[in-house]
């Protein structure tokens, strides 16, 4: 019983403090120091440990939440690879608001997503909802002009 | 025997490019082992492995009619051993023969 309200609780103060962090040099933690819904009694000591089938939920949520979602490594304003810096860059150049997780802080969350995507390598781009590929083709899409179209109907940030 | 012996030896860019070229039938295959530009960088820093990057330029009559990410996914899927074994990343340029004429011209 104690067990099952813990697990709640911890469920809960996750999904809160994920819906909540969005945009632009969002970035993905483990720790839960922040989140004004949680108290140290009631810290998960691993906050994966009640979500099996619930990360897929996450990345859904977030592919679909967010008009723009990388995960990649390190963070927009401190990308931790190549790659990565260039997919950032790219998406820079457009007045897009951009969501991202760092999956170098979290290896369960990188298997999930690349389990999602049935992609093998990071950055991950979604746009709209729609997975697009890695930073080639980011790239590509930019300098065929296909990224333009494919993120005109996004409102800008503000 | 010996040529079990001998494929273990065989560089991981020489098995990519046996990978690649008997299943895409490539007309042009470059592969770039390109792992000393990322050699230290945060993801590398706990792996042995020596040839971890590599720059791929495929051009293959397999990829017609085939989006950009269709066209990765094939290159990933044929080569999931390596990225299960130490290859980390890949930077694919992914051409139909068509492509490359066009663009020559």
């Amino acid at each position: 019983m104690a067990a099952i309200l813990f697990k709640g609780i911890a469920a809960r103060s996750l999904t809160t403090r994920l819906t909540s962090s969005c945009y632009y040099g969002m970035k993905y933690s483990t720790k839960v120091s922040n989140d004004p819904d949680t108290h140290d009694d009631f810290k998960p000591a691993n906050k994966l440990e009640n979500s099996g089938t619930s990360l897929s939920n996450i990345i859904e949520q977030d592919v679909k939440d967010n008009p723009v979602m990388l995960y990649m490594k390190g963070v927009p304003d401190f990308p931790q690879c190549g790659f990565s810096s260039l997919a950032v860059k790219v998406l820079k150049q457009y007045d897009v608001p951009l969501s991202a997780r760092n999956i170098l802080e979290d290896p369960e969350l990188k298997n999930a997503v690349k389990a999602f995507s049935h992609w093998p390598t990071f950055p991950q781009i979604f746009i709209k909802g729609e997975f697009v590929g890695g930073s080639d083709i980011i790239l590509n899409m930019h300098q065929t002009g296909e990224l333009k179209e494919k993120l005109k109907d996004i409102v800008s940030k503000q | 025997m010996s040529f079990r012996n001998a494929s273990a030896i065989l560089t991981r860019a020489n098995r990519i490019k046996s990978k690649l070229q008997s299943s895409l039938e490539a007309t042009v295959l470059d592969v770039d082992d390109v792992s000393y530009q990322h050699a230290g960088h945060a993801a590398m820093k706990d792996t042995s492995d020596k040839e971890t990057h590599f720059n791929l330029k495929i051009v293959s009559p397999k990829f017609e009619g085939q989006s950009l990410v269709k066209r990765h996914r094939m290159v990933y899927d044929l080569l999931s051993d390596e990225l299960q074994s130490g290859l980390h990343a890949l930077s694919i340029v992914a051409k139909t023969p068509n492509e490359v004429t066009a663009s020559a011209k």
